[in-house]
């Protein structure tokens, strides 16, 4: 790794929000399908505000914890709706394993993907099938471990964890949602993906194109 | 087309109508007819046609009732079908499965499918799949057979109704081991039961399901006995079996048959479903775990390699589990219900179902493509929420103002008082006027806005709750959403960790957003009004927190509302329909968010809506004659006041008819959804208590009550 472990993660936010800007208006016609059609707006907004927040940050003394902490703030100040309170808990988690640590090793990424999905499972107290982002975080990090126990290479356990969450959202298309606004469609949500796990796996293909 | 033909009318229904198009009507024609009664018109062909499908007489009855020789007869009723006159129609409901049933079959290469119609029977699902199982289990069986039987509910259900000619030398044997016998369906009984019914042998398996060890497990399968019984089973030229999924409800987890904490392992491996004691993921491949060598039963290979393999399952939470079973292979025979085997092509990508459901509703696409988005007055559409509040602030400066320059978070300025509870409402922008029409005296005394149907975040919220704080509690009030709830509970902590005690009431008045049973899963529409009136009236009578909850959860408890849209809203940034609402259709139990309502119907005139509003109402409502109700009629945003006074009329016409008094009532817009086009009707049951919370004076910039005398609504 070249630049800063704190550099890096700034990066990969960048590399977040433009995903996110990209397909902001896929996500939020998968969202109007079975919900209020906001999701490619609100994580657009969420994004940038991070951007935003690490912009004032001093990433040359600023430590991995530092850069997590503050875009959990910057997310959830400027967000608010379902999807702040699941991502900031999810980031300020994140930020909680990295606390010490300098290095982004795969140890590292694999506390931080851990850290994020269960800090969104405790929030939105969701499980596995509710088709929800969870459905993504949680296959990606349980992916993450069982690379990090093989031994895996750095590009082996990015390829792992991508399949992970991309084969997790598109399972979310033959899931009923029972959390959220999508549960009151029902049986209606089925065969539509759930824009949170869409945008969920966007993200994580961020990570692995900068970690 | 189906031929036509008379008998029991269940399956098809005969309309008969009479056109009269282009002259048909022969009086006083070749044979002198001369007296068709009265009601037929004077038409012979409609009298015919009567006479024929609906009281069922021959046509020799019907020329001797006539007085026209049996030939005119078979003539009328053959221009009839031609002329339009009679039109033979599947009922849509059976034709639907038919199609559902078909494309199943093509789309995964079954031998065969029966979907079972989700129409007006009322019958528990397991039962109408148990009858329909059992019916294709009976054509397929034969003599010399021998047929595996899984455990399961919907299987015991399908043995109890089996009925099937007399066959010879059938073997039944139970595909697992068995389990201690606390529920009806146990593989034993399931078995027994099928056996039974076609008085076939029965072989069990005379070992648990699942055992203590793998150890145990060698050990068993190599006692003779046991080995027998696995002969039988490997001899199974057919197996019927139930499909369960791992969600929490699923009898999975209450049977008893697995233990809880390895189905979590095979949920962590992302199994989708079980069939037959074994898990497979969403591709249908094996899952592995802790139990897969301790239990004792037809493994998957085994399964899949038996002829004639029968699932019967239904419910559309079983749709992930079932459309892993059909991938994988495991299923050649498909009994399921409507909505489930929709949901599964759905689920799998199948598209072209939806055209074939409802090519037979002849409409014409409409044409949309000469305009794509709705028009708006706007600036920078990614500015609308700011500058709202730029206008919105200065316009009702007398009301309030923001909290220390966060905008976000708005005050009421004569609200707020030492030893008053605080009322803090709100939610997401693009319901104007809620919420922050609502603050100001008596009514609430702060409001945190977020984005368009989006959750403000914990920072306003927890400043709103400071703000309005007199030393004696906080109340919030808002509606029941998952972002809401999460942000709102997030403050709460903060402004608890700060010493302002916290109570909350999360508002429900939405009736069609969940049944009665999951009262508390409902959303708060907009029965808002009532609950926040009559919130902020007790907060402003200095009635403790403890009270001021009460009183508000009681209001909550006796508000009803439920929207219907016609068509769907737009949001700024993309300025298109938030999805389409047909032109002959409405949505029913439509929310507040542009997001889809529960069901969709064809539209009616406003006073069959209204009616079928307030059958649902009154059906929750307990009220007796002489009750008094306070009524909300609400534009969702774009329904002129016209139409709104026109279903007000209806809704009072209906509560008046039940001797219910209208206390106090409101028209226009107070809870909108930005330009959807729709409206909402809310009750009020109003008591004692409520009634006088109701009438207490508030000035904010949406409602000003004066007193129990005047109330007057300053908007409309």
């Amino acid at each position: 790794m070249s630049e800063s472990a704190a550099r890096a993660l700034a990066t990969m936010f960048e590399r977040m929000s433009r995903a996110i800007e990209t397909e902001k208006d896929h996500l939020s016609e998968l969202d109007g399908a079975i919900g209020d059609g906001d999701h490619g707006i609100t994580m657009s907004i969420g994004f940038k505000a991070v951007n935003a927040a690490l912009a004032a940050l001093d990433l040359d003394a600023a430590s991995p914890s530092e850069v997590m902490s503050t875009a959990a703030a910057g997310f959830l100040d400027a967000v608010g709706a379902s999807t702040g309170p699941l991502y900031a808990t999810g980031l300020r988690r994140a930020a909680q394993v990295l606390a010490g640590r300098e290095q982004l090793d795969l140890a590292a990424c694999r506390d931080m993907l851990a850290a994020m999905s269960e800090g969104i499972r405790d929030r939105g107290k969701a499980q596995r099938g509710d088709k929800t982002m969870l459905d993504v975080w949680l296959p990606a990090a349980e992916a993450a471990a069982t690379a990090v126990a093989d031994g895996r290479s750095k590009r082996d356990f990015w390829a792992a964890v991508t399949a992970a969450a991309d084969n997790g959202a598109a399972a979310t298309a033959t899931m009923v949602a029972t959390k959220g606004r999508a549960a009151r469609v029902r049986e209606r949500s089925l065969g539509h993906l759930d824009p949170g796990a869409a945008s969920a796996a966007m993200l994580v293909r961020a990570m692995a194109e900068t970690l | 087309m189906v031929a036509a033909r008379r008998g029991p009318a269940k399956p098809m229904a005969l309309k008969t109508s009479s056109p009269r198009k282009g002259g048909t009507s022969r009086v006083n024609g070749p044979e002198g007819i001369d007296s068709i009664p009265l009601r037929y018109g004077d038409d012979p062909y409609v009298w015919a046609c009567w006479l024929y499908y609906e009281d069922g007489m021959t046509q020799g009855e019907i020329a001797e009732a006539m007085g026209v020789s049996r030939a005119t007869v078979n003539s009328y009723l053959a221009d009839a079908r031609e002329k339009g006159i009679v039109n033979i129609s599947i009922e849509p409901a059976r034709l639907a499965s038919l199609t559902i049933a078909q494309e199943l079959k093509r789309h995964f290469g079954l031998s065969d499918c029966l979907v079972v119609p989700n129409d007006d029977d009322t019958r528990p699902l397991i039962g109408r799949l148990g009858a329909a199982g059992a019916q294709a289990l009976a054509k397929m069986i034969k003599s010399g057979d021998t047929l595996a039987v899984a455990w399961g509910r919907t299987i015991l259900s399908v043995g109890e109704h089996l009925e099937t000619g007399p066959l010879q030398d059938v073997t039944v044997v139970q595909a697992t081991g068995g389990t201690t016998a606390s529920f009806a369906y146990t593989p034993e009984l399931t078995a027994a039961a099928v056996a039974r019914a076609i008085s076939a042998r029965c072989v069990n398996i005379t070992a648990p399901a699942i055992v203590a060890s793998a150890e145990m497990h060698r050990m068993l399968l190599a006692e003779p006995l046991i080995r027998e019984q696995f002969d039988t089973l490997a001899r199974a030229n057919r197996i019927v079996f139930g499909i369960s999924s791992l969600r929490p409800n699923s009898t999975i987890h209450t049977s008893g048959f697995f233990e809880s904490v390895p189905l979590q392992h095979y949920l962590a491996k992302g199994a989708a479903g079980v069939l037959a004691g074994r898990f497979i993921d969403e591709r249908g491949r094996p899952v592995a775990g802790p139990l897969d060598d301790r239990t004792i039963g037809i493994s998957l290979e085994m399964l899949r390699g038996i002829g004639t393999r029968v699932a019967v399952a239904g419910g559309f939470d079983k749709v992930p589990a079932l459309l892993a079973a059909l991938r994988g292979g495991y299923v050649n025979v498909l009994v399921t219900d409507a909505a489930t085997g929709a949901g599964i092509l759905r689920a799998d990508g199948v598209t072209s179902l939806d055209g074939k459901l409802s090519q037979r509703q002849k409409s014409a696409p409409v044409s949309n493509s000469y305009r794509s988005h709705v028009k708006k007055f706007l600036n920078n559409p990614n500015d609308v929420v700011e500058e709202m509040l730029d206008g919105l602030i200065v316009a009702h400066r007398p009301y309030l103002q923001p909290i220390g320059g966060s905008r976000r978070a708005l005050v009421a300025r004569d609200g707020p008082r030492p030893g008053k509870v605080g009322l803090v409402i709100g939610g997401g922008t693009g319901h104007e006027p809620c919420f922050v029409g609502y603050v100001g005296k008596g009514l609430a005394d702060a409001v945190a806005l977020g984005n368009i149907f989006s959750s403000p975040p914990p920072d306003p919220i927890a400043r709103c709750a400071v703000a309005a704080s007199g030393g004696a509690g906080v109340l919030f009030v808002y509606g029941n959403y998952a972002g809401d709830v999460m942000n709102f509970e997030m403050a709460a902590e903060i402004a608890e960790e700060q010493g302002i005690p916290i109570r909350t009431v999360l508002t429900t008045d939405d009736i069609a957003s969940s049944p009665i049973e999951d009262r508390e899963g409902r959303r708060g529409v907009a029965g808002n009004f009532f609950v926040f009136k009559v919130a902020g009236a007790a907060c402003d009578r200095g009635m403790t927190l403890a009270e001021c909850e009460a009183v508000t959860r009681k209001a909550n408890d006796r508000t009803f509302t439920v929207g219907v849209a016609l068509e769907s809203c737009s949001m700024p940034q993309t300025r298109r329909h938030n999805f389409e609402i047909g032109p002959d259709d409405m949505e029913l139990g439509m929310g507040i968010h542009g997001e889809p309502g529960v069901s969709r119907e064809r539209i009616r005139t406003a006073d069959e809506i209204v009616d079928t509003i307030m059958d649902n109402i009154f059906k929750e409502m307990k009220a007796e004659p002489g009750d008094r109700v306070a009524v909300l009629v609400n534009s969702f945003g774009a329904t002129p006041l016209m139409e709104l006074y026109i279903l007000f009329r209806r809704v009072e016409q209906r509560l008046s008819a039940k001797n219910i008094a209208i206390e106090a009532s409101w028209v226009g817009h107070y809870c909108t959804s930005l330009d959807m086009v729709g409206a909402s009707i809310s009750i009020l049951h109003l008591d004692r208590q409520l009634t006088e919370l109701l009438h207490h004076p508030c000035r904010t910039a949406i409602l000003t009550i004066n007193g129990p005398e005047t109330d007057v609504p300053a908007h409309g």
